[in-house]
């Protein structure tokens, strides 16, 4: 079943947060993405995780398949936002390749 | 007989190519162009790549007249280049690889080079210059390695003659280096400037403002000195800035010289395309290389030398 990144966009649960952590206080964003099967959720996953972040400091960002949630922290508001918002870019283009040319294979 | 579908993508040029045994397929390629005196930059480049990809991609399996079940492997260029375009494109392959079922390589985009002329040219054991808008370096194969003879310490010949263009504001249409040969081929007036050679090295950004002359001159001077010390009779010009006629003409003149041969491809395989990364994909599949999912992260330094070219003796 196609995942539009409208549709997505309903389902998914945003948050962020400020959390102060000894003297340094860190910014928390958590995203939840559904997929129709456990199958495309494994493949988008392991599209997305290999590169690293850009910057090489100030992020650092966890994909966990098992809750579907992923969880960023940044030490400012921009590196944050930049680095979210690349990730839905990239995430709606794993979801187009898979409209187009999916469904995946039997394994 | 595997096919190979390559995907390449890591400056202005998006590319998807296939192969099957030494035959081209298909080699659709879509160029991203700036308005005059204006540079692509990483972001933008991405978003013209990734409104395009799946339809190079489509027109690629197409025009072979093939489906995914007829690809054996899915190559794609792992660097180096910019990094937002190589992510965007390495996503898609990564992509398509899993929904497949086949497996990934991730290709060094000089090592596709350089496959390619070899395969179109047939060269045997060529000294390679590789010129373009990202690199130069003069390229001799042994034991396992393209080694790296000379290089630019610092900037690309093409990225100088990209600069060029951008300061006088001539057309980036069709690529502004093809631009400058046609305006170049006009002029009748040669001024001396400063040659900067440094044994087997050259230097390009203190004279931008330089013509080809003196550029390809220099280019010149170290696929000599590098054939002279491999015993070379072969040349062999890879990247965009081969395309030009008169880098070929002066290379010509010199290999005539020293009795050797020199080699080219049109503007269809010099300049960045998906093909060629196919091609060099298909020999390292078929001498066993395979790019698990987690080591598949894009890069934008990977030097030439750091691949070991196992399917060469």
């Amino acid at each position: 079943m196609p995942l539009s990144i409208r549709s997505l966009t309903k389902h998914v649960n945003m948050a962020a947060c400020k959390t102060e952590n000894g003297s340094e206080r860190k910014l928390e964003f958590f995203l939840k993405v559904p997929f129709p099967s456990e199958r495309e959720a494994t493949i988008a996953l392991q599209s997305l995780s290999p590169d690293p972040e850009p910057r090489k400091g100030g992020i650092t960002k966890n994909l966990d398949l098992s809750g579907q949630t992923l969880r960023w922290t940044a030490d400012e508001a921009r590196i944050l936002r930049v680095s979210v918002s690349s990730f839905l870019d990239h995430l709606s283009l794993v979801m187009e390749t898979m409209d187009a040319f999916g469904p995946p294979v039997s394994q | 007989m595997p096919v190979v579908i390559g995907f390449e993508g890591s400056a202005n040029k998006i590319g998807v190519g296939i192969i099957r045994d030494g035959e081209v397929l298909s080699n659709p390629r879509r160029t991203y162009i700036t308005p005059p005196g204006q540079g692509f930059l990483p972001g933008e480049t991405a978003k013209h790549h990734r409104g395009v990809i799946l339809t190079v991609l489509q027109e690629a399996l197409d025009e072979a007249g093939l489906k995914a079940a007829d690809i054996d492997c899915v190559a794609y260029t792992k660097g180096p280049g910019m990094g937002a375009p190589l992510v965007t494109v390495a996503i898609v392959a990564r992509t398509v690889a899993q929904l497949w079922g086949k497996p990934l390589l991730g290709v060094n985009h000089c090592i596709g080079h350089i496959e390619m002329g070899r395969l179109i040219t047939n060269a045997q054991n060529p000294t390679v210059l590789y010129v373009s808008g990202g690199n130069t370096q003069v390229i001799a194969y042994s034991e396992r390695r393209y080694r790296i003879f000379g290089e630019t310490i610092d900037i690309a010949v093409g990225n100088c003659l990209d600069r060029l263009a951008r300061v006088i504001k001539i057309s980036n249409d069709p690529s502004p280096g093809y631009n400058i040969e046609q305006m170049a081929k006009k002029g009748n007036k040669y001024i001396e400037l400063p040659y900067t050679v440094k044994g087997m090295d050259v230097s390009f950004s203190g004279i931008l403002s330089y013509i080809e002359e003196t550029l390809f001159a220099m280019l010149v001077e170290i696929t000599e000195r590098a054939m002279a010390h491999c015993g070379s009779q072969e040349v062999l010009i890879v990247g965009g800035v081969g395309c030009n006629l008169r880098l070929q003409e002066m290379m010509g003149v010199m290999c005539k010289e020293r009795g050797a041969r020199l080699f080219a491809t049109d503007e269809r395989f010099c300049i960045d395309n998906g093909v060629m990364i196919a091609q060099a994909g298909w020999e390292m599949f078929r001498s066993g290389h395979v790019t698990e999912l987690s080591d598949s992260w894009i890069t934008q330094r990977y030097r030439t030398d750091e691949v070991e070219v196992t399917w060469r003796d």
